[in-house]
């Protein structure tokens, strides 16, 4: 966009750029050398000691390929039927999903953690996976729909006259076609379910029922003012997704992008 | 990229010389398409189970006087706890921190990806990398970053050590007590991870400007400030309106930052929403009063989706 004529110029352009990339690294830099501080890896050793690091990480697991697993399930299913198949009122449906998309997720706190204490579900990993899954699916489907009224039709009747039944068509000729989408979905799923703070915050007390975003705030609770041990409880926590997104980049880029535009 | 069947679909349906091709575009010939309905059947189980139902409990609970334990009953008071949020200063306060939030975070953002995107988009060495360091933030949970700002905001922290060194002592401050600077460190937070996603959206937006017009401006004479503001800023239009809708919700929906950031609250210096919502219902155990709150968020933040979508859409098409 800026025209760079001349060499002086263009290296102002990458001071310009330097100065501006610099502050969105500095804490990054702050975390890690902080954790390092002091005791150096004695602060990550004594994150391990903990001995909870193990199970929170595979509860963090569960969680987020369960919560995939059910949007990816739901939203394909409802993005073929609403782009594909006969539904009386159809736009009337797909108006009900949309209206859910701008739901906050404090206005579930208080229904949830009721229904959830009735039903013995309190403490349970279904407790946050089904919420975060509702929270999703009603975005990844508006998504999926747009990108499914992209597929031509006569790609299905083709098939269809060759006598293949509705099921048939969807998982075989479909489906492949979605990879773009679908990878967009679970990247914003994953995302949004990895990260989940309140939910977890709210539904999951018991120390060993949590996942990884409560590491930080259990090292607290159990050593006060170990400020080098939190950072490095915090490294343990970002590093996961650090290493996703690095070795995923453009599928972050383009699902954020997608999710951001609608 | 946007959602173009949600606009035309209102449209298919009040008839005319378009209904008939977008149907056989759409559906197909109608007569032998399946019947869809088991297939939206999950979603709308899983939406309607969750959401609708817990809108639909929301919305009765605000009608209560509940401490939230299931074996105390709860008490009918009607529109008592409406009227008390009327009257509420901390509600007030909580939006009007939602409000300032909203326009400083959202401009900030805007300024920065905009701007970031366009010598991005000039001869730069190392944009891969660059882009990497200013996107990383987006993936990172608030919830695991926010130690490291409590941290740099310390007294002792890495800010104020900085401000000492090169000498502006004067400055240095107790950014995390003072209810004058903690939305700030709330909003500083929120505007390091969110920019990257401002800035890839507007990098993607540039990328369709077609280098003729650069060209002619160039030709007029315009300089490089100049085509900026004249020819990039208007075409990423579609862009901006599309953040700002998002930067609403968001920022109707921030919960995190500020309650990790400032836990205390401040006396409702980081009060948001969420935050009041969270803290009526699981410290002074008003499960009626929290509901009421939640009503009033849930209806901003729809009756938001609903005024800017339809606004970005009539731009949209303008």
């Amino acid at each position: 966009m800026f025209e760079a004529r001349t060499r002086s110029q263009r290296i102002v352009i990458q001071i310009v750029v330097t100065l501006m990339a610099l502050p969105f690294l500095v804490p990054l830099v702050v975390m890690v050398r902080g954790s390092l501080a002091g005791r150096g890896f004695g602060n990550y050793v004594k994150v391990f000691e903990t001995g909870v690091l193990g199970t929170y990480l595979l509860n963090s697991v569960i969680v987020s390929v369960s919560a995939i697993l059910i949007v990816y399930a739901c939203t394909m299913l409802a993005a073929f039927g609403f782009s594909k198949l006969r539904i009386a009122g159809k736009e009337l449906w797909f108006w009900a999903l949309l209206l859910a998309l701008t739901m906050p997720e404090a206005v579930l706190l208080t229904p949830l953690f009721v229904t959830a204490s009735t039903f013995d579900m309190y403490n349970q990993l279904i407790a946050v996976i089904l919420p975060i899954a509702a929270l999703q699916i009603p975005f990844a489907t508006l998504l999926a729909r747009n990108f499914f009224d992209g597929i031509p039709n006569e790609l299905m009747e083709a098939a269809r006259v060759d006598g293949a039944g509705i099921w048939q068509v969807f998982r075989r000729i479909i489906l492949p076609l979605t990879k773009p989408i679908a990878a967009a979905i679970v990247v914003l799923t994953l995302i949004s379910a990895w990260n989940a703070y309140l939910l977890p915050l709210l539904m999951l007390n018991s120390p060993d029922r949590q996942v990884l975003t409560l590491l930080p705030t259990f090292f607290i609770s159990q050593y006060t003012n170990d400020q080098t041990g939190v950072l490095a409880a915090a490294v343990i926590a970002a590093l996961p997704m650090v290493i996703a997104y690095l070795s995923l980049q453009k599928y972050f880029e383009r699902g954020l992008a997608a999710g951001a535009l609608k | 990229m946007r959602s173009d069947s949600a606009v035309d679909a209102p449209r298919e349906t009040t008839g005319g010389p378009t209904r008939t091709s977008a149907q056989r575009r759409r559906g197909g010939t109608l007569k032998h398409v399946a019947s869809g309905y088991p297939w939206i059947l999950p979603a709308m189980i899983v939406v309607a189970g969750l959401i609708y139902f817990s809108i639909g409990y929301t919305g009765f609970v605000s009608t209560q006087k509940w401490n939230g334990f299931i074996l105390t009953p709860s008490e009918w008071i009607g529109a008592g706890n409406f009227a008390t949020l009327a009257g509420d200063p901390m509600f007030r306060r909580a939006l009007a921190n939602t409000a300032v939030f909203y326009v400083v975070t959202f401009t900030v953002q805007t300024a920065i990806g905009f701007v970031f995107a366009a010598l991005m988009h000039s001869s730069v060495k190392l944009r891969g990398l660059y882009k990497v360091i200013v996107f990383v933030p987006t993936v990172l949970a608030p919830a695991t970053m926010a130690p490291v700002f409590r941290t740099m905001f310390a007294n002792n922290g890495e800010v104020n050590t900085f401000l000492s060194s090169i000498g502006l002592d004067g400055l240095t401050h107790t950014w995390l007590s003072d209810p004058g600077t903690a939305l700030g460190v709330v909003m500083a937070a929120t505007i390091w991870q969110w920019t990257g996603l401002t800035f890839i959206l507007f990098y993607a937006a540039m990328s369709q400007i077609e280098p003729e017009m650069l060209e002619a401006a160039r030709m007029d004479g315009a300089g490089n400030v100049r085509t900026l503001f004249l020819i990039v800023w208007p075409s990423c239009r579609g862009t901006t309106f599309a953040l700002a809708t998002l930067g609403l919700i968001g920022a109707l929906k921030t919960f995190d930052w500020p309650y990790l950031i400032s836990p205390s609250g401040l006396g409702g210096a980081t009060q948001f929403l969420g935050t009041y919502i969270y803290q009526t219902m699981m410290q002074e155990k008003n499960f009626g009063y929290a509901a009421t709150i939640s009503v009033a968020l849930l209806v901003l933040a729809v009756t938001c989706g609903v005024a800017m979508s339809v606004r970005n859409r009539r731009e949209g098409k303008s």
